[in-house]
């Protein structure tokens, strides 16, 4: 058993080191060097992904090959496309690693065998998938409603390091603005709040 | 006076690229038993040891990034290379200067090789050393001491040695040029073949030299080559380096700071409350605005 992960069931899903145990065998870690695909778009995505340490990204690439970044998944953080995982359809996004990374491939049956082991699991389980619908509505309402302003203030408190890790780029796909609109916010933050 | 002996000899590390401007080994935190408790006050060094570098019409480098809470200073052996921060500081330096930025409070800075030196390519050859700042300084003002190699105080050497180039600190009786916050010596030793040089230097301070060019001998016994990093014993007090062929050295040494250490990234801070303050200053502009 992994300690990362181990440490975050026990510390989120109150698992016990009995029931982690019994979990043994489902839990396969795996490391991908930056820039390495962790899976790509027209192929099946079988596992969900657990970032243990590292930084990956979901993305899509539209007709004229431009990158949309769905989603940042940095230590801690679960993404996969659930499509795949769990409605066994041909994967529409690309996951790759930003950095070096490992996470922990969880399969479909992941879930079902830790409800069974641990009722706690269930519990946490659904809170997180609660957590994760109301993040995803957040995001509809700021990329249909919000400034950019408003999106990156959002980002900063969500992701409050990557500005340290990604690209500006990468952060101004992930808003839906375009880096120049991105370098003004900056700009106008600075402006108001810088004080030499 | 009791000999400062060899700690431990650390050759470098394998190479890697900063930006696309500095292929970088690093020895100061990464390499064994240099973490930056060890060296404290010195808290990174990385060198660029000599590297061509072809003609290009885009200048190689670092782009914009922020730091708070200690000092980035750049000893330039060879090439140019310019910088500009937030704080209005920067310029070029090149062969044999030296510049101090004290990032403390914080700023935005970026490096770039300097423009003909981009155009015209050729050997790079720098140190990059990070020095931290006592808790009671990491949120002072910003400050940038540019100090070409004419400022630098120079002691001549016995019998055609060579010179020492005192950085900061002291040599003997000469003075330093750059001005520091806590007590430390930072010295080119620029040797002749068979050229010594001897040091005093307080047994509690973190001591340390990196060979440069050539390879000298230290304390008349172990024999030190290029690239290679000496880490002196926290004992004794007195060193000496003779250069088995033309050499240059690079000394440091540094009184201890003693206080907690909280790094991240470009942040290095005393606890961690104050790191998530930082990356939310930077988010949020209180570093200032500087263009790519």
């Amino acid at each position: 058993m992994n300690n990362s992960f181990a440490t975050y069931l026990k510390n989120n899903a109150k698992m016990t080191d009995q029931q982690l145990e019994q979990l043994e065998g489902a839990i396969v870690k795996k490391t991908f060097q930056k820039g390495q695909f962790l899976s790509q778009k027209d192929s099946i995505c079988k596992h969900a992904f657990f970032v243990e340490s590292g930084l990956v990204r979901l993305y899509t690439i539209d007709s004229n090959g431009k990158e949309h970044v769905i989603q940042f998944a940095p230590e801690n953080w679960f993404t996969g496309d659930r499509s795949s995982v769990y409605f066994n359809e041909i994967s529409e996004y690309y996951i790759d690693a930003i950095e070096d990374t490992t996470v922990v491939l969880l399969d479909a049956n992941f879930n079902n065998r830790a409800i069974e082991i641990s009722p706690e699991f269930r519990i946490y389980n659904e809170k997180l998938l609660q957590n994760h619908i109301r993040h995803l509505q957040k995001r509809i309402s700021m990329l249909i409603g919000a400034s950019a302003e408003e999106r990156y203030l959002d980002f900063i408190d969500l992701y409050p390091d990557l500005t340290l890790r990604v690209p500006q780029w990468m952060i101004a796909s992930f808003l839906g603005i375009t880096p120049e609109s991105l370098s003004r916010v900056r700009k106008e933050l600075a402006r108001r709040n810088f004080r030499p | 006076m009791a000999t400062k002996k060899i700690e431990i000899v650390v050759p470098p590390r394998e190479p890697h690229f900063v930006g696309d401007g500095f292929r970088v080994h690093n020895y100061i935190p990464s390499a064994y038993r240099l973490d930056m408790k060890r060296m404290d006050p010195f808290i990174m060094l990385d060198y660029n040891s000599k590297f061509y570098f072809p003609p290009t019409e885009k200048p190689r480098g670092v782009g914009v990034h922020p730091h708070r809470g200690f000092e980035t200073v750049t000893i330039a052996y060879q090439g140019k290379v310019e910088h500009h921060d937030s704080s209005g500081g920067g310029g070029v330096i090149g062969e044999g200067d030296v510049q101090w930025m004290t990032a403390a409070s914080g700023v935005l800075h970026k490096e770039f090789h300097e423009e003909n030196f981009s155009k015209e390519g050729g050997d790079f050859q720098m140190v990059q050393l990070w020095v931290n700042l006592p808790a009671k300084d990491k949120m002072s003002k910003p400050k940038y001491q540019g100090i070409a190699n004419a400022q630098i105080a120079k002691v001549q050497l016995p019998d055609n040695g060579g010179e020492i180039e005192v950085i900061a600190g002291q040599y003997k009786d000469t003075q330093g040029s750059a001005s520091t916050f806590t007590p430390l010596h930072l010295q080119n030793a620029r040797l002749n073949k068979g050229g010594k040089a001897s040091f005093s230097l307080p047994a509690t301070f973190n001591t340390a030299l990196l060979v440069i060019e050539g390879s000298v001998k230290v304390n008349g016994a172990e024999t030190v080559a290029t690239n290679h990093f000496v880490l002196f014993e926290n004992e004794g007090t007195d060193f000496d380096i003779e250069a088995l062929e033309n050499a240059v050295v690079l000394i440091l040494s540094g009184e201890p700071i003693n206080e907690p250490i909280v790094a991240q990234g470009p942040f290095v801070m005393n606890t961690r409350a104050e790191i998530t303050q930082a990356i939310h200053d930077y988010n949020t502009g209180k570093f200032g605005y500087l263009e790519d």
